[in-house]
């Protein structure tokens, strides 16, 4: 017991030394985080982003904590967000080419369990079945419960008769066909076309690159190993919805912009304008290659 | 702690900030977004960088490198500028506390081994229904429930004397009458219902002196474990009421019927596999325990009785089946390789086991027959299976009517009762004890 009663007052010793080193920082004019030569430390886990660091992957949906385009130090950073109905947030798994741990290098084929709304996307999720593992993925446009979709790596020299919702590397797919869900890098997963109802055009097939226009017609090449999803991205009459009421933008969780009228400026308006140079993600040739 | 401290700081910061601002109204104030608290504007950086929070700047990376030890004020006791921060082994209690246990990592635990187990357990929700339950236990599924059965069923010998009218009365009672509140809620009713239910089947006593052989135990755990594939699986779990009796139940099927089943072929689910949603561990135990001593009065496993009352976890009636299934096979398979040894082979008198589930209205009918315990692999002699699905006991017991319209859909109290379903519950209470 004098053992507890000891540790204790010692720790309040403790305490009294930070307390002492805060006042004098502050005392002095200087905000504390910017003082040297004192033990401080920040707190730097904080319960707000929690949510979002799960490692393991699962297919149950996770409450979410709204920021309300606040930030960690409690500012609005982004105006025009907050409020909106309660979201659940379903882990998608954007790299489609994902081996379960002991069936690497056997076809995936998967099973469309169901087809459902995600209110974090505008685009349809679809739960897949294969081998014993479910995940969420993006659905293409007539992805129903029951289809078979597959996903490969390979490429051969003639190219695969694409259906859609499944997943090939861009090498292995005729030119000219709609694909979604690109990826710039091979195996770093889909970051481009996942938004509902578009579709890039693979364009053309340049030794061991591809050309993909994107939706808004701007042109990149990657490497020919990055995996996409054939066909059109799901719910394609998003963007013809009507919101109808000024209480509908607030369910989603945008709050009103500033009624302030304002003459706009030379940044508003269409411009009619060249395409910028094609964007190229092929990782340069390593320092040793170079003579 | 510390960071209440450094958020009062910033607190007092802000509020001095604030009076000043009120205080100078002029254009050039409204630009800079808070001042320092003596009132000075800083003009030796521009005020787009020093009115701002700037981002955390991430902390320095200290890499380590092998053969070079550095030096920290560990042995000065404080801080010394220019020293390295001195990483002290993590702290070690010396003695054992209870209330503060770290579990050692998985590899390290004493019962870990390299191939993987899949256990169902009382929780586990498969995909596939009984089609996975199926190929789990190498069984042959028989819709409907075995022509015995339904005999003892239709015998009017076997009824008891105003049968429907107390089976209607356990119902109101259960789903009516329980409660002060407006209507029970499930979790209460369903266990109310089956308990009813029950002791209104042991009304038979009178007649048949081996149903008081018998005996209900709940909370009971059971575990059994199996070779299917070049995978092993296991059943474990507490997973609801079992009837235990001093005899075993009578063999369904013939001998010319087992045989049959070695032609039938066990249905696969492509690309599926039969693993899914079952609970993949490395750290596990080859268990196989009845749930019951050696020595047990009871010995044989008569009937399982589940409750779905739509909790952990909410499962539909293809999924309760499957839940059946797996239960009322393990334990077979728990008193079968208690009897005859762990070495898998064909039973010459297959073991059988019961199983009724309910929600509170439908009935879900299962006999389970255990031929044999050579699971690994898919061809040869397999076990049976009988599944009479979803039957109703009755379609409505609403304590208020319900009104559309001002029209009466259904009105308040029982209606829709099906005697049948109470007959087929009898009739697999009865059997056995002839």
């Amino acid at each position: 017991m004098s053992v507890c009663v000891l540790s204790r007052a010692l720790s309040a010793l403790s305490l009294s030394l930070r307390t002492a080193s805060a006042q004098i920082a502050s005392v002095s004019g200087v905000p504390a985080g910017l003082s040297r030569g004192f033990m401080t430390s920040v707190c730097v886990c904080q319960n707000r982003s929690l949510w979002k660091q799960r490692e393991k992957y699962s297919v149950r949906p996770i409450g979410m904590k709204k920021t309300g385009g606040r930030d960690y130090t409690g500012r609005i950073v982004t105006n025009g967000i907050g409020g909106g109905h309660k979201q659940r947030y379903r882990m998608i798994d954007f790299q489609r080419l994902r081996y379960e741990p002991g069936r690497e290098n056997q076809p995936i084929v998967e099973k469309v369990l169901e087809v459902r709304y995600d209110p974090c996307r505008s685009a349809d999720i679809a739960l897949v079945a294969g081998g014993s593992r479910k995940r969420w993925i993006i659905a293409t446009e007539s992805m129903e419960a029951g289809d078979l979709i597959r996903t490969s790596s390979a490429i051969g020299r003639m190219a695969v008769l694409a259906r859609e919702g499944d997943s090939h590397p861009l090498g292995a797919l005729p030119v000219g066909t709609l694909v979604n869900n690109l990826e710039l890098y091979p195996g770093k997963g889909a970051q481009y076309i996942r938004a509902a109802g578009t579709c890039g055009v693979l364009l053309r097939k340049v030794n061991g690159t591809a050309i993909v226009q994107l939706p808004s017609k701007h042109q990149i090449q990657v490497l020919e190993q990055c995996v996409v999803t054939v066909g059109r991205v799901s719910n394609v009459d998003h963007s013809k919805r009507i919101i109808g009421k000024a209480g509908r933008n607030r369910w989603l969780g945008i709050r009103p912009s500033s009624g302030r009228w304002q003459r706009k400026g030379g940044w508003a308006g269409r411009k009619i304008r060249p395409l910028p140079p094609m964007k190229s993600f092929i990782s340069p040739p390593a320092a040793s290659a170079r003579t | 702690m510390f960071g209440k401290m450094f958020n009062a700081t910033l607190e007092r910061i802000r509020t001095s900030a604030f009076k000043i601002t009120q205080n100078c109204k002029s254009a050039d104030c409204h630009s800079v977004l808070y001042m320092i608290p003596h009132g000075r504007r800083c003009l030796s950086t521009s005020s787009c960088l020093y009115g701002k929070v700037l981002p955390r700047k991430k902390p320095r990376v200290v890499h380590e490198i092998a053969g070079l030890e550095p030096i920290t004020y560990a042995d000065r006791m404080h801080f010394v500028p220019g020293l390295a921060k001195p990483r002290f082994p993590p702290w070690v209690r010396g003695w054992k506390d209870p209330s503060h246990y770290q579990s050692p990592k998985l590899e390290d635990m004493p019962l870990h081994k390299d191939k993987p187990c899949y256990i169902f357990n009382q929780r586990t929700n498969v995909l596939e229904g009984v089609r996975q339950a199926l190929w789990l236990s190498k069984s042959v599924l028989i819709k409907g429930l075995p022509a015995q059965i339904l005999t003892l069923a239709e015998d009017p010998v076997n009824q008891i004397e105003n049968q429907d009218e107390r089976v209607q009365n356990a119902i109101k009672n259960s789903r009516l009458w329980d409660t002060t509140e407006h209507r029970p809620p499930r979790e209460r009713f369903c266990p109310s219902l089956l308990h009813r239910l029950l002791h209104l089947c042991g009304d038979l006593q009178v007649t048949r002196p081996e149903l008081a052989k018998r005996i209900l135990a709940e909370k009971y755990s059971l575990a059994a474990s199996w070779r299917r594939g070049e995978n092993m699986f296991q059943v474990r779990g507490q997973n609801g009421l079992l009837l235990n009796s001093m005899t075993p139940v009578p063999v369904l099927a013939g001998e010319e019927q087992i045989q049959s089943t070695a032609d039938q072929a066990l249905e696969t689910f492509y690309p599926i596999e039969p693993t899914i949603d079952l609970q993949c561990t490395n750290v596990y135990q080859e268990k196989n325990d009845t749930g019951f001593r050696e020595g047990y009065p009871y010995p044989h496993a008569h009937t399982l009785f589940l409750m779905e009352m739509g909790n952990t976890p909410k499962l539909f009636p293809e999924q309760l089946r499957a839940k059946m299934v797996m239960f009322a096979f393990g334990n077979a398979l728990a008193r079968a390789q208690g009897l005859y040894g762990k070495e898998p082979r064909v039973l010459e008198k297959p073991f059988v086991v019961q199983s009724v589930a309910t929600n509170g209205r439908l009935f879900q009918f299962v006999v389970f027959q255990l031929n044999t315990t050579d699971l690994q692999s898919d061809s040869g002699v397999k076990n049976l299976v009988w599944v009479d699905e979803d039957q109703p006991l009755y379609e409505f017991a609403k304590v208020r009517p319900y009104i559309k319209k001002k029209v009466v859909k259904v009105p308040a109290g029982l209606a829709g009762y099906q005697p049948n379903t109470f007959k087929k519950f009898l009739a697999l209470y009865l059997h056995g004890a002839s």
